[in-house]
């Protein structure tokens, strides 16, 4: 087992940048990776973050700054003397081997040599780590799914790499299987202490199993921080829109406040938001937005005999309504609002008795429970800033 | 155009070219075995594809079907006739070209050649009247066929049993090759160019790949006749193969290339050859032994079950018309045995002693015999001599 | 029930041919060529006298296939791994375009090309006086590997091509170095592309007999010259189909030998060379 060494840094990058032609598929970006942490990178597709995983595994170089490992620049090192492991897209098993030969690989290629015997001992080890034993002799085309994603697992970990790099390990996956597989990997990098980094485009999956998020988009880290930072605390509307669901409210800035401020919507109504933490205050007169997370919004019916006292209050029409078993996700439509998301817990339902489309409403949030955002969709650098924990 | 300065050239993009388009002309020298491998296909499509036989048809047509099918050797016919004969007659002729009468033979025999006219050489034809594979000829369907025009002996080949089953094309003989500004020694005899090709010469000698020829002329070296099928004799013949062929420059009936590039001195040759090669390159000289050798006549005949025997006849009967006649030998360059014909060539072509040899030299030399097509043992040597 | 046709005429097709020259092979020359029956293993006992025959195939044809094989494989592995876009399709045009003339035009054209006045010729400019190549062994390897390679080239590059690119960065991920990438994934996957060009090159070699007419000059002969001769020339069919069997026998025990010792080495499970 790799000792973790607390504060240590596996992989770090120094401004780097990697273009393809006029291309820049990374641009300018920093990062750090902590020994032991689990970081996901995140975003959209073509958004630089397999690039990203690429530099680190060696498979491309910076056009432009530093790429260090274990402290040392690692610019120029082919992926085979990296100790650094990867776990590929759809596994990319060796056909011509079994599953005990795809997972003795990188065990095969050590110098000096190791016996055939121990060899041996350590597949085995690891067809039990990820629950695999008795599938030595069988062909990879012979396995499910998940047990190709496990074999893939196994044979990037026997080397006991310093970094496991997994790029979009569970998006060939069924729903309910990726889902026990996160579960799995996460008491995988725990067990075995390893540093994780996954590349993935499912918000869902990196924030269930990562300490540190990196979200990027065009190239840019725009912002990094746990799965709260970015849930809770999102930087700007493009971070708040890719991760969870968000209701906006576009308007102009009409009041800077000390932690926050107040935007006026098209309609002349006027909503306060407090800043994220780690956000960029915003500007008089410049374009901003309010983003309420659908489930701090409460939902009553109209002059019932539940009376809402939140900051803002609004009647409203509802326009549908999804069932999600824990919850139910309404659509209401509210006159200067527009449409607007509001999530009820089974608890409120109870209360409530539930509402159908074309009831009338009152919707209502506190104002602490409001972000004001800069417009932007963007990432910009200048805003990358971490999040103090 | 002097091919003189051309020939010490290295590799240049019009030689090339003329050596393929010699090649796909099909002009490659007389029973060249190339032409089992499918040169007859290229011949045959080439004659298809000239532009004048397009469309033309004559008052004939119809009466003689649209085609006729030739099997014949390389380099021994003159496609302008052929669109003459297609613009008189409406038939188009599709030509095969052969290597060798062992092969027309196998062809034969194997059945379904749909062959119209063949082209047999003298001694084949007996076998193949013996093995019913040839037809008699109604002689009123030729009438440009008139014997007393022609020299008998190159006649009588062409009758079986007193039946006429061939008409004579042109005769010639077989001799040597040889480059006199590389071999210097002025070799008029077989045991001579035998001893040459051992020696002086070693690595420049090529010989026929055909039995006929080479066994022929190797038992010549002994003075043995041409035709022999003696064990005993055709045992030395092989002896003298078997000695001489680590010396030589290849087996191969298509030496024209050879000696034009200057690889080859010496080679066994025929009439037609000789006289292209001495027209082209003076240094080159063609050479009877003086212990004799081969004199040949090929025919043209009609196979048994002629798809198209009208046609046979029309385009036989065509073909030794004495002015069609000069024209094709002013192509191939063997003397033909038809006084009307020969009338009409030209000076340069009657005097020259390659095509008409001194009456001495002709005196030597024999007619193939046709056992030794059937031979076995004469085809088992040469296999085994190929194969040494 | 369907797959009965397709048997019959497997059986038309392959199988009578072979039983009709196993037949001839017993039998007797007729006195004017051809065949005669009888029961006699006498063509067989006369094999010998084309012992040059078969030692030449043997030779040649193995040596062939390998120097295709050699030439080929970086070829095709260019093609497929490292060729850029634009560069792919005209370099794999390059290697159609000489089907669209005939091979007997493309191998008439190198009895130029080796002739005096070709490649010697060239030589002797820099010095190197009378080198021969027409009509040797070594124009008819060189005929060998043009005519073949591309048969070659092309199966090759197919299971090249099919080759999932991402396998070799894992190899690569694990740490095998390019070399021991090649020996441990490129090759023993595209093994069959390898097999299949092997096999075509060498079975249609083994029967080839074009190539060492025209640039052997009959000095270099093989057994398809010989069954070309016997059939053709002496009309010899009996022993002619004598030396076919025999050549048939020879290819089917060389193939299945090559299949074995193939099978083995796949099978095996660290094919590492090094």
């Amino acid at each position: 087992m790799v000792e973790m060494i607390n504060g240590a840094v596996d992989v770090e990058f120094q401004g780097v940048t990697k273009r393809f032609g006029d291309i820049r598929a990374v641009d300018n970006i920093d990062l750090e990776v902590s020994s032991g942490a689990f970081v996901s990178l995140l975003g959209p597709s073509g958004c630089g973050k397999t690039t990203s995983l690429r530099l680190i595994a060696g498979f491309e170089q910076p056009s432009a700054g530093d790429v260090r490992i274990g402290g040392a620049s690692v610019v120029g090192v082919p992926p085979y003397k990296r100790p650094i492991n990867m776990v590929f897209q759809n596994y990319s098993l060796f056909p011509h081997f079994t599953v005990a030969d795809n997972i003795g690989f990188g065990l095969r290629q050590l110098k000096p040599r190791l016996s055939k015997s121990e060899i041996t001992a350590r597949v085995g080890e690891m067809l039990e780590l990820v629950r695999l034993q008795g599938f030595e002799e069988r062909r990879t085309w012979e396995l499910s799914g998940g047990q190709q994603q496990r074999v893939a697992l196994a044979r990037a970990l026997i080397n006991r790499p310093t970094v496991l790099l997994l790029d979009e390990p569970l998006a060939a996956l069924d729903r309910k299987l990726r889902q026990d597989m996160q579960i799995e990997l996460q008491t995988l990098q725990r067990d075995v202490g390893i540093t994780f980094v996954l590349v993935t485009h499912d918000q869902e999956e990196a924030l269930s199993m990562s300490d540190t998020i990196y979200l990027m988009n065009e190239g840019r880290i725009i912002q990094m921080g746990g799965a709260r930072d970015l849930y809770d605390e999102p930087i700007n509307r493009y971070v708040a829109d890719f991760v969870g669901k968000t209701n906006f409210f576009d308007g102009e800035v009409a009041e800077i406040k000390p932690n926050g401020a107040a935007i006026r919507l098209a309609n002349g109504r006027v909503l306060y938001g407090r800043n994220p933490r780690g956000g960029v205050p915003l500007n008089r007169n410049a374009g901003g937005a309010i983003a309420v997370r659908p489930e701090l919004i409460h939902i009553v019916k109209a002059n019932g005999s539940a009376c809402l006292t939140t900051d803002v209050q609004t009647t409203a029409r509802v326009k549908n309504r999804i069932f999600l078993g824990e919850q139910t996700e309404y659509l209401v439509m509210a006159e200067g609002f527009g449409d607007i998301l509001v999530l009820a817990s089974k608890h409120a339902e109870t209360v409530s008795g539930g509402f159908s489309p074309g009831d009338v409403v009152s919707i209502g949030w506190e104002d602490s429970s409001a972000l004001a955002l800069e417009n932007t969709s963007k990432g910009d650098h200048s805003t990358a800033v971490p999040v103090p924990k | 155009m002097s091919r003189k300065n051309d020939d010490t050239a290295p590799i240049s993009a019009k030689k090339f070219m003329d050596e393929l388009w010699r090649y796909k002309q099909g002009s490659v020298s007389r029973r060249h075995f190339l032409s089992v491998t499918g040169l007859g296909m290229a011949t045959a499509a080439m004659a298809g594809a000239m532009p004048m036989l397009a469309v033309s048809r004559s008052a004939y047509a119809g009466s003689i079907g649209d085609r006729v099918s030739m099997a014949t050797w390389p380099n021994y016919f003159n496609p302008a006739n052929f669109e003459t004969f297609k613009k008189d007659f409406g038939a188009e002729v599709q030509v095969s070209v052969f290597g060798s009468n062992e092969e027309m033979l196998a062809k034969l025999q194997a059945g379904g050649t749909g062959w119209d006219v063949f082209v047999p050489t003298n001694y084949t034809i007996s076998t193949y009247v013996e093995l019913d594979l040839i037809q008699p000829l109604d002689l009123s369907r030729l009438p440009n066929f008139a014997e007393k025009y022609y020299t008998k002996r190159f006649i009588e080949p062409g009758t079986v049993d007193g039946k006429v089953y061939a008409v004579p094309k042109n005769w010639g003989t077989t001799g040597f090759v040889l480059n006199r500004k590389k071999v210097t020694s002025n070799p008029t005899t077989w045991k001579e160019f035998w001893d040459l090709s051992k020696t002086s010469a070693t690595g420049r000698v090529m010989v026929h790949d055909y039995q006929l020829t080479t066994i022929g002329n190797a038992l010549k070296y002994f003075g043995y006749s041409f035709n022999s099928v003696d064990p005993k004799e055709l045992a030395d013949a092989e002896k003298l193969l078997l000695d001489v062929k680590p010396h030589l420059f290849a087996i191969n009936s298509d030496y024209q290339p050879s000696m034009r590039s200057g690889d080859a001195w010496m080679s066994v040759a025929w009439t037609g050859d000789g006289l292209q090669l001495n027209r082209d390159i003076p240094e080159i000289d063609y050479v009877l032994g003086k212990e004799g050798g081969e004199l040949w006549s090929d025919f043209y005949a009609i196979p048994k079950g002629a798809p198209h025997l009208d046609a046979a006849y029309a385009f036989i009967n065509f073909l030794i018309d004495p002015e069609i006649n000069a024209k094709e030998v002013s192509v191939h360059g063997y003397p033909v045995p038809d006084t009307r014909t020969t009338e009409l060539l030209p000076k340069e072509m009657t005097q020259n002693p390659i095509m008409y040899p001194a009456k001495e030299l002709l005196d030597a030399l024999e007619f193939g015999a046709a056992v030794t097509l059937t031979d076995p043992l004469r085809a088992e040597i040469m296999a085994r001599f190929k194969a040494a | 029930m369907l797959l009965l046709p397709t048997t019959l005429w497997f059986l038309l097709l392959l199988v009578m041919p072979l039983v009709v020259i196993a037949v001839y092979s017993l039998g007797e020359r007729a006195p004017a060529g051809g065949y005669q029956p009888a029961l006699t293993l006498a063509q067989y006992a006369n094999l010998l006298a084309r012992l040059k025959a078969f030692t030449n195939t043997l030779t040649l044809a193995p040596l062939g296939t390998v120097i295709c094989i050699v030439i080929a494989y970086p070829f095709a592995y260019y093609l497929a791994v490292k060729a850029g876009r634009g560069a792919k399709p005209f370099l794999l045009t390059l290697v159609i375009i000489p089907f669209w003339t005939s091979f007997l035009i493309r191998t008439y054209a190198w009895i130029y090309i080796l002739g005096g006045q070709g490649i010697p010729r060239l030589l002797e400019m820099i010095g190197i006086e009378d080198y021969r190549l027409i009509y040797t062994p070594t124009a008819v390897l060189i005929g060998i590997v043009y005519g073949y390679l591309p048969l070659m080239v092309l199966p090759i590059y197919v299971s090249l091509e099919k080759l999932d690119k991402s396998l070799l960065e894992v190899s690569s991920d694990l740490g095998a170095n390019p070399v021991r990438t090649f020996f441990q994934v490129t090759l023993p996957l595209s093994a069959p592309g390898l097999v299949t060009g092997s096999l075509l090159v060498f079975i249609l070699l083994m029967g080839e007999y074009l190539i060492p007419a025209l640039l052997g000059g009959g000095k270099v002969y093989f057994v398809g010259n010989a069954l070309v001769d016997l059939f053709l020339q002496s009309r010899n069919w009996p022993f002619g189909s004598a030396v076919a069997i025999t050549l048939v026998g020879i290819m089917l025990a060389a193939i299945t030998l090559y299949l074995t010792l193939v099978g083995r080495d796949r099978g095996r499970q660290d094919v590492s060379v090094l």
